[in-house]
């Protein structure tokens, strides 16, 4: 989860978070490197004499048109490449359905059983000592670590989002229509997230929380809850 | 505590930032310095200066994300070779047991 004062990304915990962290370092270069040369700019200009003694420029206009466009190419290639590779479509091995409502999510997993649960914020005066205010569920989405998992949100009533920061996920729930997404964690532990649409009174204390853990403990745990 | 380079740049917590700023500052000051023993020319060899640190850090950074970015996938590669080792393991599908397998019928 993020702390209080954070600007940053939350550590990725997925594949494709691993390269939406990395991909946003290098615009942020990009970023130092033109602001820089901007702020060196400006403290030139504020030195120079003001004149009307310039007719032509052809070489300067050729610079700043082929390097900005050498800029964008920089950015647009490697954001691309993760555009499309988020968009990759492989083999799930658990396909698991979120369905927002006023305010809470449901989650069914039918690939094998019919298991199918609520998840509801805990109230903060229910809270136990240590857990995160507002972030804290009653029933965590569990998932099989290092596994391919299909997402399929939707929604019961109005528009929300099922977003986890740390997985790179973020998929809008729409009433009548299926979106899918996927994801693949690459170590085990518990992620937090919260709706990520305006859904109402309650849109802020309606959380996602996804606990990754070896297959052995997914097991245990689904054949608990379906007993 | 981390140090944002004009406001939004964490170069602490950045893989290969600090490196390139750093690396960019050293080359602004020998490409410019150099300039100006070379030609006296102030103005110009703070352009010089500019355009070396610009060059340097972005030149620096590509190089340090590239080796970056081989090694995780290295990393990833390994990683799936320690795990596919363990799942395969006196199975048919061990390469060590086929290498093992080879020495014998030369023998």
């Amino acid at each position: 989860m993020a702390n209080h004062t954070q600007f940053g990304f939350q550590d990725a915990s997925s594949p494709i978070m691993e390269e939406l962290v990395e991909f946003h370092d290098h615009a942020l270069m990009v970023a130092l490197a033109i602001c820089s040369l901007v702020l060196y700019l400006l403290a030139l200009m504020l030195m120079e004499k003001l004149s009307s003694n310039t007719v032509d420029a052809q070489e300067v206009e050729l610079v700043w048109t082929i390097l900005p466009a050498i800029v964008l190419i920089m950015l647009a290639l490697p954001s691309l490449q993760i555009l499309y590779m988020m968009d990759e479509i492989d083999e799930p091995n658990l396909t698991l359905k979120a369905i927002g409502h006023q305010w809470y999510w449901t989650y069914e997993y039918t690939d094998f059983k019919d298991l199918t649960f609520d998840s509801y914020m805990l109230p903060t005066t229910d809270l136990p000592l240590g857990n995160f205010r507002l972030l804290e569920v009653d029933h965590r989405v569990v998932i099989p670590m290092e596994s391919h998992i299909r997402v399929i949100v939707t929604a019961d009533d109005v528009l929300h989002s099922w977003a986890v920061p740390s997985l790179g996920v973020k998929t809008d729930a729409i009433p009548g229509r299926l979106n899918q997404t996927s994801f693949i964690t690459t170590r085990p532990g518990i992620f937090y997230g919260q709706c990520s649409e305006i859904c109402g009174a309650n849109h802020s204390f309606m959380p996602i929380v996804v606990e990754s853990a070896p297959l052995n403990h997914f097991e245990n745990w689904s054949s608990l809850l379906s007993s | 505590q981390s140090f944002k380079l004009l406001g939004f740049l964490d170069v602490q917590s950045v893989p290969c930032a600090r490196e390139s700023v750093l690396y960019g500052s050293l080359g602004s000051l020998v490409v410019g310095l150099g300039h100006f023993l070379a030609t006296s020319r102030v103005r110009r060899s703070c352009d010089f200066a500019v355009g070396g640190f610009l060059s340097t850090m972005l030149g620096y950074w590509f190089y340090c994300r590239y080796n970056l970015a081989q090694q995780r996938i290295r990393q990833r590669m390994l990683k799936e070779g320690m795990q596919n080792r363990m799942l395969f393991e006196g199975s048919y599908l061990d390469p060590e047991r086929n290498q093992t397998g080879n020495e014998r019928s030369d023998s």
